[in-house]
């Protein structure tokens, strides 16, 4: 776990970025929400200072006349000091007087009473609100039409603004403050029982191999249990090695120790036919016994979960036939008749030759050794699978499993190792293939089939 | 419009002399002083500027210096045909200089001076008023020893109503159709009192002569052909009224307008620098205590309150004076409608006086 990848930050940034973002809406609305409130606060004084000028707008020799009141203009200057234009325009829209020609407003009036528009504009590179007043004259017979305008800068609005957004702004961080806050301390309240677990693990005996009982949230109880399950697994996986160095150990001991009677015995004779006799029982003995070490290397190294030999490409139909005329002797000394049914196609599988020149090997012997009259070595194509089968004894089915472990043996055959099938199993396993024990083809012998993965057309 | 606006800018009383008055002052450029030019526009009469201008110049002698005396519908016009010309624009027309200011055509001042001064003295930090000159009356001896001292408008008026016909021809007055300050006064002493139409009236059943310029009306004072003369700008009245004892200065108890000169520094001014120093000076503690001591400007910053200054003005007369109020309201002045709506008015009342008293 590097420190750029840690849960707390992820976390942190998980929960922390769709607040800063929704923060950042939140402020954005409230600068909308400060403008408009400003906005609306200052057009009443557009509104006041147009409704003023109207009221002294008159009909006097055939024209509009205006006899502008100075506080119409003040008023639209607050402490800001706001720069004032105002203007008024008859019908025809034709300019009587002010002291900026201001532009129209487009829009209708509509259903508004008060005749009023505002809106927002740049003249002359000043940034102006405008106000628009529509009215006519409320004159006996006159009822000329007119339109005042006035218009000021925004400096007072924007200064009741930002005063406004101050205000929620202050709010607004102080929540966000919190939220903050509120956040960390929740996720380290929430992380705490990884801290205890990692606590509890490294506090642990590396010896030992028992359950971890801690008390932790859901989540973690599930990882708890998974650590659980491993350390079983681990536990089985140590009775095993321990219960296989025992009986390994026996093994080895039962025949050295043969050896070594045998030497003793066969010393105090002085007859050399009597030594040949026992040191030709001793050299099948130690042959017994070397084949039965190599085993046990061999089934170790298979047994190492760390050991990961490189595959090549290899065509089981060869392989098979190689089988067959490395064991053909043997079997035929022994009056068995050994054959192999090829697949008419190769079978190409990725695999290493001489662990699967062992597991024929070990297969075929074990066939010999517990008495079969026929053996078959036979390959198919899809899926790629290699088989031997036998007419011997067979295995009953319940007890088919419990021969896949070591130094366990279907008979009392003082050649055997009971490594054989363990062997052939651990086999299997490096090449990620399935051992199956099944009956033989008419319910008698002993069919070991071996399905390798994949699938050669 | 433009035309209404161009006869509302006579504005000749500031400038008794017509023609253009130029100072000029060189640079002697000093190790360490600041450099430039700076030319400055002002409807100011040299007498009262130069002084200003001198010291200046003894404090930032490196800067070449250009004053023009304009009046002040030259001053504007020119401007309005040249707004890059000009560093520093003076005037003591008041609505033309804020609508200048209001129309976007000054930049602002950042200096520490100019957020200290006082408020109703200037607008935003683009316009600067930095004289107080009152409104007064110009009364002869004759005058005072037949009928006493008018101390107010309100026994002026008294006084014109009672003996218009002994003062008839020996009252004056500015015209406000011809003159913009004239004009100024009346729109802002209409809105004041509703008694003005009164005195317009009176004023009209005395005969009163009506000019151009405070300057005519100090001649005609002087010479004996005024005995009274009403709304004179004091800063020019002072100075002819301390030579000449038959003279004499009222400033009315009742009310006494008071205008201000503006000082803006044009948005384009081609010297901004010497421009910002300018008005720091002029609004500063060293030019406003020339202003006090040798000028009858008077002298409006709040530290300053001897002789020559507003503070001691107000002390005086405190509650009767009226500053002309530096805001939009100055617009209203200007409107064609509003000005053709009270000359008419103002017509009408001073000859129906005129009629009354024949």
């Amino acid at each position: 776990m590097t420190r750029r990848d840690s849960l707390y930050r992820r976390l942190l940034t998980w929960l922390l970025l769709p607040l800063l973002a929704l923060g950042g809406l939140m402020v954005l609305q409230a600068w909308m929400d400060a403008r408009r409130t400003a906005d609306r606060a200052y057009d009443r004084l557009l509104e006041a200072a147009t409704l003023a000028i109207a009221e002294q707008v008159q009909w006097q020799e055939q024209r509009l006349w205006l006899d502008l009141p100075p506080a119409a203009l003040e008023m639209l200057a607050t402490d800001a000091e706001e720069r004032v234009f105002y203007a008024l325009y008859d019908a025809q829209g034709r300019f009587v007087t002010g002291n900026a020609e201001l532009p129209g407003d487009p829009r209708e009036v509509g259903e508004r009473a008060d005749g009023l528009l505002y809106r927002d504009i740049v003249w002359r590179d000043l940034a102006l609100r405008q106000g628009v007043r529509r009215a006519h004259l409320e004159d006996w017979r006159q009822r000329e039409r007119f339109e005042v305008r006035v218009a000021h800068t925004r400096e007072g609005r924007e200064r009741l603004a930002a005063e406004l957004l101050r205000g929620n702004l202050a709010y607004i961080l102080t929540m966000a403050a919190l939220a903050v806050v509120i956040l960390l301390l929740a996720i380290r309240a929430a992380l705490a029982p990884l801290t205890r677990l990692r606590r509890a693990i490294r506090a642990r005996d590396p010896r030992t191999l028992a359950p971890l009982a801690l008390s932790l949230p859901r989540e973690l109880a599930e990882l708890r249990e998974t650590l659980n399950d491993l350390l079983a697994r681990m536990r089985r996986v140590r009775a095993n090695q321990e219960r296989f160095i025992g009986d390994a150990s026996h093994q080895l001991r039962t025949p050295l120790a043969g050896l070594s009677a045998r030497a003793e015995l066969a010393l105090r004779q002085d007859d050399p036919a009597r030594w040949r006799e026992a040191l030709e029982a001793m050299h099948t003995t130690s042959v017994r016994t070397s084949r039965l070490a190599i085993q046990l290397l061999s089934l170790t190294r298979l047994d190492n979960p760390e050991y990961r030999p490189e595959l090549a490409s290899l065509d089981l139909n060869a392989l098979a036939r190689q089988a067959v005329r490395a064991h053909w002797n043997a079997c035929h000394r022994d009056a068995v008749d050994l054959g192999v049914e090829a697949s008419p196609s190769p079978v190409t599988i990725e695999g290493l030759d001489w662990q699967l020149e062992e597991a024929l090997g070990n297969l075929i012997d074990n066939a010999r050794r517990y008495g079969a009259r026929h053996i078959t070595v036979r390959t198919h194509a899809s899926p790629p699978t290699l088989e031997v089968e036998d007419d011997g004894p067979g295995i009953p089915a319940e007890r088919r499993l419990l021969m896949l472990r070591p130094f366990h043996r279907g008979s009392d055959d003082p050649d055997g190792s009971g490594l054989g099938l363990a062997i052939v199993d651990g086999i299997a396993r490096t090449h990620d293939a399935r051992l199956a024990l099944e009956d033989g083809d008419d319910g008698r012998g002993l069919r070991v089939v071996l399905r390798f993965p994949g699938d050669t057309p | 419009m433009r035309l209404g606006v161009a006869t509302l800018l006579l504005w000749l009383c500031t400038a008794p002399l017509a023609a253009a008055q130029d100072l000029h002052y060189p640079a002697r450029p000093q190790p360490n002083q600041a450099t430039g030019q700076l030319v400055i526009h002002g409807a100011l009469d040299l007498v009262h500027v130069r002084p200003l201008l001198a010291a200046f110049h003894r404090r930032y002698p490196g800067i070449e210096l250009t004053y023009r005396n304009l009046d002040t519908l030259p001053l504007h016009e020119r401007f309005l045909a040249a707004p890059d010309e000009v560093d520093v624009l003076i005037s003591s027309a008041m609505p033309w200089q804020y609508r200048l200011a209001n129309d976007g055509h000054a930049q602002p001042l950042d200096a520490a001076v100019a957020a200290a001064w006082p408020d109703w003295a200037r607008w935003r930090q683009e316009l600067f008023a930095f004289t107080f000159e009152p409104v007064v009356m110009v009364v002869r001896r004759e005058l005072i020893d037949r009928f006493g001292r008018p101390e107010s408008h309100a026994d002026l008026l008294t006084l014109l109503q009672r003996h218009g016909t002994a003062l008839a021809g020996r009252v004056v007055t500015y015209d406000p159709s011809r003159s913009g300050a004239g004009y100024t006064y009346a729109i802002e002493e209409s809105r004041l009192s509703p008694r003005y139409w009164d005195l317009v009236a009176a004023l009209g059943q005395a005969e009163a002569s009506l000019v151009d310029t405070t300057g005519e009306m100090l001649a005609g004072l002087a010479e004996g052909r005024y005995w009274l003369g009403y709304n004179l700008l004091g800063s020019y009245a002072h100075r002819v009224v301390e030579r000449d004892p038959a003279l004499e200065m009222v400033i009315p108890d009742d009310y006494a307008l008071v205008t201000q000169r503006l000082a803006l520094i044009p948005r384009r001014a081609p010297h901004p620098r010497s421009a910002r120093r300018f008005l720091e000076y002029l609004i500063g503690l060293e030019g406003q205590r020339v202003i006090a001591e040798q000028t009858a400007l008077g002298a409006i910053h709040p530290a300053l309150d001897g002789p020559g200054t507003a503070d001691r003005l107000r002390a005086t007369h405190g509650e009767a004076l009226r500053p002309l109020a530096l805001g939009p309201g100055l617009l209203a002045t200007l409107d064609d409608l509003k000005r053709q709506a009270l000359l008419a008015r103002w017509r009408r009342e001073f000859s129906r006086g005129g009629e009354a008293g024949e």
